[in-house]
């Protein structure tokens, strides 16, 4: 299978006047295939708009390789079949409407064509009534819609965002998070850097986390946040908060539903202690399923881990 | 082709503020020309020195194109990365030696509008006095030539350094074989990088001798913005240009 994106042991040093050289990237690898919507975390400085920038082509990379649609890192014809958003996004002063043509032009896009597509891409991010205004004047967010516009408008086969909902309100947010939806079901593939922890746990297929320029966690997303290591049991027919703690076990954590249900989270070394000590206290087990992290946890998990073990490669 | 068309519009109606002001400058000299020249004709003052007060005006104001061009190629570059427009514009499918083809053309358009203004009315100005208007467009060639090349050198030295330093730098290149003609007494070296030669074809015309300059210069400066055009082209595959330029 063709993979929509692909580095290769990817690494990247800068070089300051003085000689001082700093590793954005050390080794990086990374697939991702297509019509998948993956996210690309990592704290600030982790080194994933360098690797976005490698892959657009506006750098080299000091050592390693990639690949883009097929083809090597910054051949300008692929990119015809790629839409970019970058983080800090630089527009000309002129209208929307016009601005988004120009780019479409770049792109090699018919005249005929341009005119209805720019209608429709503007429409699609919710500046339709300010197709004729001057972005100068536009917010922050209205930018970033119209950096949306400009990356849609050649209907791209590759998404690459890098922060897009950063400077978004909640409803402009949920706007981009159905357009990137809607996206998908089109068999668009989409390569989706944010913070927004959130907006990655809702929408991606797959996420890979970044520090200090290595993976440091790569996965499906539903995989990733179950925790192996704790489980969440769910047991009817035991009232009594003395039973409940006398059932728990030590490093577990316990709670009544309203309706009466307890749920116990254990480590998973304690699980089958726990369900024997339920049966004997009279209670019937309901469910037994892996506990559900939030995106955020893992995150934390990872990031703080991998500055104690720097050496890790990917978990 | 249509990308770089469309990068050296875009580039022009960038610098349309600079552009309006130059015309501005020479519709406004061309306007005191004609009504100093109108007055003057009516006292006895000889038509010769009046064509010569108006081709001394015409030509001072033809050479400030060139250095017009050297500072539209040193800042090109520049101010697309600091502004980070340049992603944008090197997000789609345009490779960086079209994105320079763009600035080249545009350069020359900015230059040409300047030139074809002059042409205009020096044609105007100066074919009253007798200056032969033909060779007010030929002067106005060897102007874009110098233009071109010029702007095109200071393109190449800004895909590296700063608009200060590149033009610098495009000032002591332009200036190097002008010097080395004069140290060694052989006019051959004007024809190294010809900007100045050709700038010299304007400032030397006379109405005695209206075109000094060469068609030779003129091949020449477009075959060299070919070769300053290929290395600039060469140096900026070579530039991270995602990083900062403050």
């Amino acid at each position: 299978m063709k993979l929509a994106l692909e580095f290769d042991h990817v690494s990247k040093e800068y070089r300051s006047l003085f000689g001082r050289r700093f590793r954005a990237l050390d080794g990086f690898s990374l697939q991702v295939y297509p019509t998948e919507i993956f996210g690309f975390l990592g704290p600030n400085g982790a080194g994933k708009t360098t690797a976005i920038h490698l892959a657009m082509g506006f750098m080299r990379p000091t050592s390693g390789s990639g690949r883009l649609l097929g083809e090597p890192f910054g051949h300008a014809i692929t990119r015809r079949r790629v839409g970019f958003l970058p983080e800090n996004l630089g527009l000309y002063p002129r209208p929307a409407e016009q601005l988004v043509r120009f780019y479409g032009a770049l792109n090699g896009m018919k005249a005929s064509d341009l005119k209805p597509r720019a209608g429709e891409v503007l429409e699609m991010v919710g500046l339709e009534d300010h197709a004729r205004r001057n972005v100068s004047r536009f917010s922050r967010g209205m930018l970033q819609r119209v950096g949306l516009a400009q990356a849609l408008v050649n209907d791209p086969e590759l998404l690459i965002l890098d922060e897009p909902t950063s400077a978004l309100d909640p409803v402009a947010r949920v706007g981009v998070r159905e357009l990137l939806m809607r996206a998908r079901t089109q068999g668009k593939t989409i390569f989706l850097s944010s913070h927004l922890l959130s907006e990655i746990e809702l929408l991606c297929d797959r996420v890979a986390v970044l520090h200090r320029g290595r993976l440091v966690r790569l996965g499906r997303t539903d995989e990733l946040l179950e925790s192996y290591e704790r489980t969440e049991i769910a047991a009817r027919g035991i009232k009594a908060n003395g039973i409940a703690k006398a059932i728990a076990p030590e490093r577990s954590s316990w709670n009544f539903d309203p309706d009466g249900m307890l749920r116990i989270a254990v480590p998973r070394d304690q699980q089958r202690a726990t369900i024997s000590r339920i049966w004997e206290a009279g209670g019937e087990v309901v469910s037994v399923v892996p506990q559900r992290r939030s995106l955020e946890e893992i995150f934390l998990e990872v990031t703080s881990g991998a500055d104690s073990a720097a050496a890790g490669g990917v978990q | 082709m249509k990308a770089i068309l469309v990068i050296a519009i875009n580039f022009v109606r960038e610098q349309r503020w600079p552009v309006l002001v130059m015309l501005l400058w020479v519709l406004l000299l061309a306007f005191l020309g004609l009504t100093t020249e109108a007055a003057r004709s009516k006292r006895p003052t000889p038509i010769k020195e009046q064509g010569e007060d108006l081709l001394f005006v015409f030509k001072q104001v033809a050479v400030y194109v060139v250095a017009f061009s050297v500072f539209f190629g040193s800042s090109a570059i520049f101010n697309d990365r600091r502004s980070r427009r340049i992603l944008s514009v090197l997000s789609k499918a345009i490779g960086r030696q079209d994105y320079l083809s763009g600035l080249v053309l545009g350069i020359t358009l900015a230059s040409a509008i300047y030139c074809i203004a002059l042409g205009v009315t020096g044609s105007w100005t100066l074919g009253e006095v007798g200056f032969p208007v033909r060779q007010v467009w030929f002067l106005m060639v060897c102007l874009l030539a110098a233009c071109m090349l010029a702007g095109t050198v200071a393109l190449m030295f800004s895909t590296f350094l700063n608009p200060f330093f590149a033009a610098g730098a495009t000032a002591a290149t332009m200036g190097l074989p002008f010097l080395l003609s004069h140290t060694s007494g052989n006019a051959m070296w004007t024809l190294v990088i010809p900007v100045n030669a050709l700038a010299a074809a304007v400032l030397k015309s006379s109405f005695e001798a209206p075109a000094t300059g060469s068609w030779m210069a003129i091949f020449l400066a477009l075959a060299e913005t070919v070769v300053f055009w290929f290395l600039a082209a060469k140096i900026f595959s070579y530039m991270d240009i995602a990083v900062s330029v403050e």
